[in-house]
């Protein structure tokens, strides 16, 4: 057989196969994927738009937890000041069912209570960013005002709307407990109850018996308030949990994209060296390969 | 004839033939890196003898003409290939500017959405915070204008495509001009008992030309030849040239049209015209439709959603996105309002309830084109894009390594070799030498018998 005397051609092909694999390697080792465009791998490259959209997700939900945690957290450590007052409130009403005490020294308890009954008040009215926490969801404006023709004399003007914020694909946790819950619960109104308790000791006629059903009164509606609260030390939990849970996701997914696009450097490595040599050794065979021909051979023998 | 002159006539056919041979090898020499050029080579027989009395003398050599070698089989192996060389090229370079368009990570539209979607996130947790609110509209507004520019952009590259095939055909035009040309002169020529072979060599190049061109096929008795695309339109036939014409038509884009006025847009399979109106007559409007359902599919969705829901003056949601379906919808996608207290992200009326914005996310987990979530069918999108280019890839380098073959395989029987011709060279030399001293030394013997009758 004839061999093809051109052998120009196949060297510009070898060469540029070995260019092809040399780019590649190289583009590989510089961004560390292996997949840098659809056409590298199709399948992966689709995969890799779903595992970046979890992945975004994830950093999103841990932001939305960040940012309502610390809300839920001052809600918190407000009620807390408000269980204290109140249990203060609560001592003060078995002192004046004391039938020793003088009407001076009960006026003075009663307005002890009066001042408690501040204080929550001003718990209840807890703003946070601008927004009244215990509003329900119509937290533009404080949720209680004083209102003298309403029992306590404070008036819910909040609603009993509760947001919840996603915080992982599927799973929402509710942010807020309307007022309407906490303190002004029907039939167990902290206001309500304080108000009663005051104005019971107040009142020169009252019975010790009287102040102590006004005192029970208000344990009731303590009790309402404690456990009304209870939602945010559950609801931190489950904020805890869940950050927890989508640190890992991450990682998980970081680990999930690198094997579906990333690249092993130590073969990239391998392939980069590979295709130099190739590239090399075809140099090096086209050089000496086109340097001799029988002419040359003729014209040097001075034919 | 015999005797001394016809010894005489014997070696100077030899030097004819001789020379004949080492211009072979000087136009082979000559033509080493002529693209299309088959080597040549003397055809040198046996001369008629002649008889005198029972004797037989041999007639010496005889020059019966110059042949080009060539394979016509393999040429039309190679016009096949190189068709189809030319069909994968044109495609994968053109998809390889849709690609961009479509990328898999960081940018483009699917991080667009999964954006949008963040936004809302972050807002359900103030959910009448007016920086969070503005930030809503902001990636709402990105996304829209992500979309309106990947449509733009698949646009611009069917209109580049459409000038690729404007010229295209000019220049399948000019080749068929040229093949017409050719055969003319292959026929006059031929007609005369001419030596032919360059014309072939010229023409065959040409028609490789045309079949990176467009797909042809060709009928061809050695001198006459007609040139056809596959479906049979005539493009030359013999001394005639069938031009083509690119003309707009009604839908926007150039329409090829035969000599015979027909419309041949969709009948034309291969060469990089082929592969130019694949992509864009089929790949990028399939792409553009899929970018349209999404865009549509998310508008109607999220307006479905925000509908439900109330702004921050109290009034129920109007749509947040201009209503846009079907085609254009991807290139007009547009927020409907710039004032951030218009987001519907209350479901009970109250300014502080977020209950709405749930609805609105929930749009990331419908079907909102071809059964699939806005995130699925844009990865569907990438995926299509990534195969095409893949599978173009593969078919091209498949066809580049078919073709080297073919190359190879022509160029054995065709390609000129040094060192052949330095040692053909050497042969129709020293043989040149020979018959000149033949001839010398045959002058010298009818000196001789000359100069016998003078002395006698």
């Amino acid at each position: 057989m004839r061999i093809s005397p051109q052998i120009s051609q196949m060297v510009l092909s070898a060469l540029q196969t070995s260019d092809t694999a040399e780019q590649k390697a190289l583009l590989q080792l510089t961004t560390g994927r292996r997949v840098n465009s659809a056409s590298d791998d199709a399948a992966a490259a689709a995969q890799e738009v779903n595992i970046s959209s979890q992945m975004n997700n994830c950093d999103q939900y841990l932001r939305s937890i960040s940012s309502i945690y610390s809300e839920m957290q001052t809600a918190d450590s407000s009620l807390n000041s408000a269980v204290t007052a109140l249990q203060a409130a609560i001592n003060l009403g078995v002192a004046g069912a004391n039938g020793t005490l003088s009407q001076q020294n009960r006026i003075t308890l009663a307005q002890q209570v009066r001042n408690v009954s501040q204080q929550v008040l001003g718990v209840a009215n807890l703003s946070y960013n601008g927004t009244y926490v215990f509003a329900g969801t119509a937290d533009s404006q404080p949720p209680y005002v004083a209102d003298n023709s309403v029992p306590g004399g404070v008036r819910y003007q909040g609603n009993d709307g509760v947001n919840s914020v996603e915080i992982e694909e599927g799973q929402s946790v509710a942010v807020n407990q309307p007022g309407s819950q906490l303190f002004s619960a029907n039939g167990a109104s902290v206001f309500v109850a304080l108000n009663d308790l005051a104005t019971k000791l107040e009142d020169p006629n009252s019975s010790t018996d009287d102040i102590g059903s006004a005192v029970t009164e208000l344990r009731g509606a303590f009790n309402q308030l404690t456990s009304a609260r209870t939602f945010y030390g559950s609801s931190i939990d489950q904020l805890l949990g869940t950050q927890n849970f989508l640190n890992n996701k991450n990682v998980q997914l970081g680990q999930q994209q690198n094997s579906t696009v990333g690249v092993d450097m130590n073969v990239a490595a391998t392939n980069l060296t590979n295709a130099e040599q190739a590239r090399n050794a075809t140099v090096q065979a086209a050089a000496s390969l086109s340097s001799v021909t029988l002419m040359d051979y003729l014209s040097s023998i001075g034919h | 004839m015999s005797g001394l002159t016809g010894t005489m006539w014997i070696a100077l056919n030899a030097l004819q033939a001789q020379q004949a041979g080492s211009q072979t090898t000087a136009n082979n020499i000559a033509n080493l890196n002529t693209p299309g050029y088959s080597r040549e080579r003397p055809i040198l027989v046996e001369a008629d003898p002649f008889v005198q009395g029972n004797i037989v003398y041999g007639g010496g050599v005889s020059l019966e003409g110059i042949q080009s070698l060539r394979n016509s089989l393999l040429d039309l192996q190679i016009s096949e290939e190189t068709q189809q060389q030319g069909s994968a090229q044109a495609f994968v370079s053109a998809m390889n500017q849709v690609q961009t368009l479509f990328p898999d990570d960081t940018t483009g539209i699917g991080q667009q959405i999964s954006a949008f979607f963040q936004s809302l996130n972050t807002l359900s947790t103030d959910p009448s915070n007016l920086t969070l609110r503005q930030g809503v509209l902001a990636s709402a507004q990105n996304m829209a204008t992500t979309f309106n520019n990947t449509a733009k952009q698949l646009t611009y590259v069917r209109q580049q495509l459409d000038s690729s095939v404007q010229q295209q055909v000019e220049q399948i035009n000019q080749i068929s001009q040229q093949i017409a040309t050719v055969n003319s002169k292959l026929a006059s020529v031929s007609s005369t008992g001419q030596e032919y072979g360059s014309f072939l060599d010229q023409r065959s190049e040409l028609i490789q030309q045309l079949s990176g061109l467009v797909d042809v096929s060709q009928v061809n008795d050695g001198i006459s030849l007609t040139v056809t695309t596959k479906k049979g339109v005539p493009l030359v036939v013999d001394g005639q040239a069938y031009n083509l014409a690119a003309v707009l038509g009604t839908d926007g884009v150039q329409h090829v049209y035969s000599a015979q006025d027909q419309d041949i847009t969709g009948d034309i399979s291969g060469g990089q015209l082929g592969g130019t109106l694949q992509v864009r007559d089929q790949t990028v409007p399939a792409l553009q439709n899929q970018l349209d359902s999404l865009a549509g599919g998310m508008v109607t969705a999220l307006n479905t959603a925000h509908q439900r829901g109330t702004d921050l003056y109290g009034n129920a949601g109007g749509d947040l996105f201009l209503p846009v379906t079907g085609t254009g919808a991807a290139v007009n996608m547009a927020v409907a309002f710039t004032d951030p207290k218009l987001i519907a992200a209350s479901s009970d009326g109250s300014s502080g309830s977020n209950g709405n914005l749930a609805n609105l996310s929930a749009v990331a987990n419908q079907a909102v084109s071809s059964g699939m979530t806005p995130s699925a069918a844009y990865g569907n999108m990438v995926f299509q894009v990534g195969t095409a280019i893949s599978n173009g890839t593969t078919e091209q380098s498949a066809s580049t390594a078919m073709l080297q073959q073919l190359q190879q395989q022509q160029s054995s029987v065709s390609g000129v070799s040094l060192d052949e011709e330095a040692s053909n060279l050497l042969l129709y030399q020293r043989a040149y030498q020979a018959a000149a001293q033949v001839i010398v030394t045959i002058n010298q013997m009818l000196q001789t018998a000359i100069n016998m009758g003078a002395s006698g």
